[in-house]
């Protein structure tokens, strides 16, 4: 593209706002690039490094807009806003609330996991114990010699399972509550100081 | 690196070198390319709205090698904002930090 190319398709993406905004934005282009083509770069290249007509008719565009949000949001609040949206909307909403309920399900799933082993546990030490007396409701596939120390090893195992979960669990908490701190640092702060 | 990222950091560069001295459109945009890859054509409707918002002036004035350039001014509001917004950076940047540590630490 050279630069009658280029100021040609800015100029038509551009055509809806007012003439003055208009004239003032393509006159920053032509500079830019007759001061490139003094500097001894080639219009191409001038185009090329300058981006696609779209988006810059797309920001001067959106900054007409920001220029009536203007009289309603103070500009701090604009640029609030941009931080708000990458910060609060970006990095929570994916970083944040993605991991978390990621997080939530892997320690549900853990935490139900220790509990089954240690209530199995517990059935077959109970069963064992109980069986000969209930004999009729209770099959347990092993002898004493086996079920019993099987029964106390997983009601052990799954208890410890659990105490695990539960270090787990608070491990992630303090991790959440440090990592949501620094976030709502970042944005108070900014509050405070307007 | 994320582009909306790099269009939050654009504005401080644009005030921070206007904070160094009087420059017109062209010398801005390629002292801060060579630092930031980004679209040059960007910087324009940047300069426009800080224009908008008072935190610059513009000028023309002649140049020896031809036309009258437009050069950007910082005022004094641009000033507080541009102290403003560095302050803020590099709180953010050593808040990153930190965390970025502390979680090393807990690995």
């Amino acid at each position: 593209m050279n630069k009658k190319e280029f100021l040609g398709r800015l100029s038509e993406l551009i055509k809806d706002i007012p003439e003055e905004e208009k004239k003032d934005i393509l006159f920053d282009y032509e500079e830019h690039f007759r001061i490139g083509l003094e500097k001894g770069r080639k219009e191409e290249e001038i185009a090329a490094s300058l981006g696609d007509p779209k988006v810059i008719a797309k920001q001067s565009r959106a900054s007409c807009i920001l220029k009536e949000a203007e009289k309603t949001t103070s500009a701090s609040n604009i640029i609030r806003a941009i931080f708000a949206a990458v910060g609060l909307g970006f990095f929570n909403l994916v970083i944040v609330l993605g991991p978390a309920i990621g997080l939530i399900g892997i320690l549900v799933a853990l935490f139900a996991s220790a509990f089954a082993i240690t209530v199995s546990g517990v059935a077959l030490l109970f069963g064992t114990l109980i069986g000969p007396v209930f004999a009729w409701n209770v099959y347990i596939p092993f002898t004493a010699v086996v079920s019993i120390p099987l029964g106390i090893g997983l009601t052990a195992l799954g208890l410890l399972s659990l105490i695990g979960v539960f270090y787990l669990t608070k491990f992630f908490y303090k991790f959440s509550i440090s990592y949501l701190k620094m976030n709502l640092q970042i944005i108070t702060n900014r509050r405070n100081r307007e | 690196m994320n582009i909306q990222f790099k269009k939050g950091v654009l504005e401080l560069c644009v005030l921070s070198m206007l904070e160094r001295q009087v420059c017109y459109g062209y010398e801005l945009v390629n002292e801060i390319s060579k630092s930031i890859s980004i679209s040059e054509g960007t910087i324009y409707p940047l300069l426009r709205r800080l224009k908008s918002e008072e935190f610059v002036t513009t000028y023309l004035q002649e140049s020896q090698e031809g036309p009258p350039r437009k050069y950007y001014k910082l005022t004094e509001l641009g000033r507080k904002k541009e102290e403003e917004l560095k302050e803020e950076w590099f709180t953010f940047v050593k808040d990153v930090n930190n965390f970025l540590k502390g979680s090393e630490k807990n690995e």
